[in-house]
Order: structure tokens, then sequence, then C-alpha cells
């Protein structure tokens, strides 16, 4: 196999996991295609953690990584704490931490920042992590977009189960819009691989305050949710099979079971 | 590393990645370590596909590694491969004895029964094939049913019945159901996957005429069937409709704002009441 083909099969394997399980991934990719492809997993990996803004420890403080926090190659800043750090992330951990000076943040951010810290802590019962990045286009001072992450996840693979939760949103101060993306994700693997994922775009014009209209955005999706799970079973799955046969009662196997044809031709007039 | 631990790795992968895309999981995996595909394909189970025996006034059957041979598939109705096959490849093509063929077509015939009373349409088809004991057999049952907004039900029995001696016989089922529900009504909502459970029985079957022996094996069969597709359907709807829904309001949950905000409320009238 050519080495862009291999990156490639690398990479669809890698971002079709569950964020919680990469760990494991890894270990049985090695396993396959040996420990010299190390270095392509690893830089798959940096990849992956960036699109899913899979949160890193920095010191204790957890910090979502994104395009938009990226300051050079290799390195990312925490507006907030006012640090930078590179990262190591097979295990999430942020190295190297040195203060820093985000461009374009400013205190209205930082209230920002507060207003949805106080909506998850009462909305997110998982380990939520959020994040507001000034994007930065040319050489304005301050941003006129920002970017706002909320992260939930509960992992318990003791019981193979792990769940994500992420939405992300663009904030156009001049339109006063916000557009983004919901993004949820359950996997559940005792006896069985079965995955739950539901995503939703948003785009909401006229915003006043940030935080309320993101709290009533979520709390709509999550409602949603709920009633698509009640139909799904309600409707879907009983129309595949049935719980017991129209005769209410278990079959009587053995030499007889032709009658229940006969009886339904008659039913049928056939 | 080994190649038991190489397969080992690759279905430890499997379980892990999107189950709705396990053609593409497999080929990547496969692209990876050639050597591990006879071994991923015989294990690994896809869901059923559909074909039409033209013998059999077009009737339509289910299709998986169990009935292949090169590219086609027996049917159960007509006992013909589709596509035909050359007379040269048929000499070579497997076939159930002509004894354990007529215990096919009873049970195809007796499942066909039992779709159309718990499914209420879709496809069955069951596949024999014998062993090396005369008295034993092993097969695979097979059920598919979808509906139109493209969900779909896909049931997998293996079996094995095996003569355990005198009149003794073992049956064991290996059963996976892969199960899709789509929805696209409010949002874009998936939920699918593969549940996998075994289960073995004894039963002592006292006879040693052709006919009822045949009988006996279908009503076991039969009987066995049924239970673990009840079994397996109430775990299918515990594990999709329960589980993933109480992990995701475990991720994100508004209602316990109201319960912070009570307990909070709850509080000041505890305090209240303290500084009367």
């Amino acid at each position: 196999m050519s080495e862009s083909n291999f990156e490639k099969v690398i990479s669809e394997i890698i971002f079709d996991s569950p964020a919680g399980e990469i760990k494991q991934v890894y270990d049985s990719l090695i396993t396959i295609v040996g420990e010299n492809s190390k270095d392509t997993l690893l830089n798959v990996i940096e990849q992956y953690n960036i699109k899913n803004n899979i949160p890193i420890d920095v010191d204790g403080n957890n910090i979502l990584l994104s395009e938009n926090n990226k300051d050079g190659a290799s390195r990312y800043f925490d507006p907030i704490n006012g640090v930078s750090f590179t990262v190591d992330h097979m295990n999430r951990k942020g190295l190297d931490v040195e203060p820093y000076q985000a461009k374009g943040f400013t205190d209205n951010q930082k209230s920002l920042y507060q207003s949805i810290l106080d909506y998850t802590t009462n909305a997110y019962p998982g380990d939520v992590t959020i994040a507001v990045y000034p994007i930065i286009e040319g050489d304005t001072e301050e941003a006129i977009k920002l970017e706002i992450i909320i992260s939930s996840t509960k992992y318990n693979p003791d019981n193979f189960w792990n769940g994500d939760w992420r939405s992300k949103y663009v904030y156009d101060k001049n339109l006063s819009q916000l557009t983004g993306t919901i993004d949820v994700q359950i996997h559940y693997y005792e006896d069985g691989n079965v995955s739950f994922k539901s995503n939703k775009t948003i785009e909401q014009n006229n915003v006043k305050d940030i935080a309320a209209t993101i709290s009533d955005i979520e709390k709509e999706f999550e409602n949603s949710l709920d009633v698509s799970f009640t139909e799904l079973n309600e409707k879907q799955f009983k129309s595949l099979r049935r719980r017991l046969p129209i005769t209410r009662s278990k079959i009587n196997w053995g030499k007889a079971i032709g009658n229940y044809r006969l009886g339904k031709d008659a039913a049928e007039g056939a | 590393m080994s190649s038991d631990e190489k397969y080992d790795a690759a279905l430890d992968l499997l379980r892990r990645l999107d189950p709705t895309k396990v053609k593409t999981n497999l080929q990547n995996l496969i692209s990876l370590e050639p050597s591990l595909a006879e071994d991923l394909l015989s294990s690994i189970d896809l869901p059923l596909t559909i074909k039409q025996d033209t013998k059999a006034s077009n009737r339509e059957f289910l299709c998986c590694d169990y009935n292949r041979d090169m590219d086609s598939h027996r049917s159960p109705w007509s006992n013909d491969y589709y596509p035909q096959l050359s007379a040269e490849d048929l000499a070579e093509s497997p076939f159930p004895s002509e004894k354990l063929r007529e215990l096919e077509i009873i049970c195809n015939d007796s499942f066909d029964v039992y779709r159309d009373l718990y499914y209420e349409g879709g496809v069955s088809s069951v596949y024999l094939w014998d062993l090396d004991e005369e008295s034993d057999f092993a097969g695979v049952i097979l059920f598919k049913k979808s509906n139109s907004s493209s969900s779909s039900w896909d049931s997998i029995h293996v079996i094995e019945v095996t003569n355990s001696g005198n009149a003794d016989f073992n049956y064991k089922v290996t059963t996976t159901i892969i199960l899709q529900l789509d929805n696209h009504v409010t949002s874009e909502l998936k939920l699918s996957g593969n549940l996998t459970r075994q289960t073995e029985r004894d039963i002592r079957v006292d006879t040693n005429k052709d006919d009822q022996l045949r009988i006996a094996h279908i009503t076991n069969l039969g009987t066995l069937i049924e239970d673990v597709e009840s079994q397996m359907r109430d775990m299918l709807e515990t594990v999709y409709f329960e589980k993933t829904r109480d992990i995701f309001h475990q991720n994100k949950n508004s209602l316990i704002s109201k319960n912070e905000s009570g307990k909070n409320a709850q509080a000041e009238i505890v305090k209240g009441l303290q500084n009367l």
C-alpha cells in the first residue's frame, strides 16, 4: 500500500472512533500495523483532537483545542488563564506552559465566558468544559467573531459505554448572529456495538443575550431528542418485529405449524 | 505480532468503530493486513442482502457468507445458486446432503410461518450444512425486515446441533441482531448497531425414525429461536431506548437546573425558618 493510501485508511479509522476510546483504538492499530507507523498515527490523533475540540489538562485546568486557539505550529493558548502550552495528544496533557496574552481578547469576552459557565454548570451533569476564543481576521484589535464551544463527556469504560456532547458556535458581533452545530455521540459496547449519533445545524439571528440563546437552543434540541427516542421506539422499532404474534401466544411448533397458514388463508378468504 | 493478536486487535477495533460503516471498516482493516481477510469475513456479521430466485416465482431469499460460493448465493427455495454457476464450478459447490436438505425444506417452511407471525413481512431463509458425524448438523437461520423509513432489523442465528450420545441432542445458537433506526424529522438522528448472545440447550429426542426426528429438531430449534429472539428484543429495547437515552442525559440535562434551583429555594426556606 502506498504511503498516502496508508495515511488515508488510518485517518478514516481514527476519525470514526468515539472520543473516549482513542487510546484503545491506537493500541489496536499499532498491534496491526506495527510500531514503525507510530508517528503517522500520532499525527492523525493531533488532527482528531483539534477537529473534535478535545479537552486538554493544562496544570489542572481543562482547555479545549481548536483552530482558533492555535499559536504557531504546535502551541495552543488559554485566554482565560493567560497561558500557552504544547500538547501530549495521546494523553491529553498540556506541557511547556508559559504566560501568554491572547490577541483580541477583551473583558466583554471574559464576562461572556462567565455567563456560559453559569449556564453549563446547571445544564450539564457530565465533565463539562467550555471555551470562548476570538477569531482573528486580518489585523483587527478586537475580534468581530467569537468561537464558543461546550464539551460535555461522560466516560464509563468499566460498564462499556461512553458519551460525548459537543456544541460549537460562531457569534458574529456585526450581524448579531449565532451559527453552529450540536453533535451528540453515545457508544454502548457490552456484548455488541451500539451507536447513537445525532447532530443539528444552528442559525439564529437578532441574538441579544448569547448565553440565554444558547441555553434555549440546547434545551429545545434536548427535548426534540427525547421525542425522537419515543417515536423511534413506538413507531419504527415496534413495526419491525412484534413482541408476540397476532395470536398473542407463542407458536405451536411441529407438524401442526402449517395450520397457521391455513387459518390465515381462511381469514383472508383465500 | 502474531496473527492471533492482530485478529483480536481487529475485532476490538470493529467493536469501537461506527457500526453502520462495518463494511468500510472491514475493508480498511483488510487493506492494512490482508492476511486477516478470511478470518474477519467469516466471523463478522454484515447486514443481509436479498436476491430473487427466478426458479421459484422470483421469491426473495437472504444472502450471507454461509450460503455463498464465489460470487453466487444458494437459494433455499430451488436449491440453486444465483447468479448461476458453470457446471464445472457447481460440481465443487457446497450443498446439504439429501437427508439434510429434507430438514432444510421443513425448517424454511416453519420459519416462514414464524416470520409472518412476528414480522408481518420481511424475508426469512434457513441454510443447513452437514458435520462429520451423521446425526449432527449446523446451519444459519436468517430474518430481515425493513420499513419505508430506512430502519431495518437483521437476525442471524448460527446453530450447531450435536448428538451427545444416546438420544441426547445439544442445540447451540449464536445470535446477532443488527438493528438500524433512522430519524430525519426534527434533527439528524441515528441509533444503530448490533448485539450478540449465545444460548445452549440439551434436549432428549426419543426416536429413531427419520421423519419424527425431523419434527423434533424443528420443534426444538423453533422454540429456541423464538425464546432467544424474544429475549433479544427486550434487550435491544432496553439498550437502544433506555440505556443510550440515560447516558445522553448524564451528559446534558436541562432539568438539573430546575432541581438545583428547587434545592436552593428549599435551602432559602430552611434558612428563613431557622432565622425565625
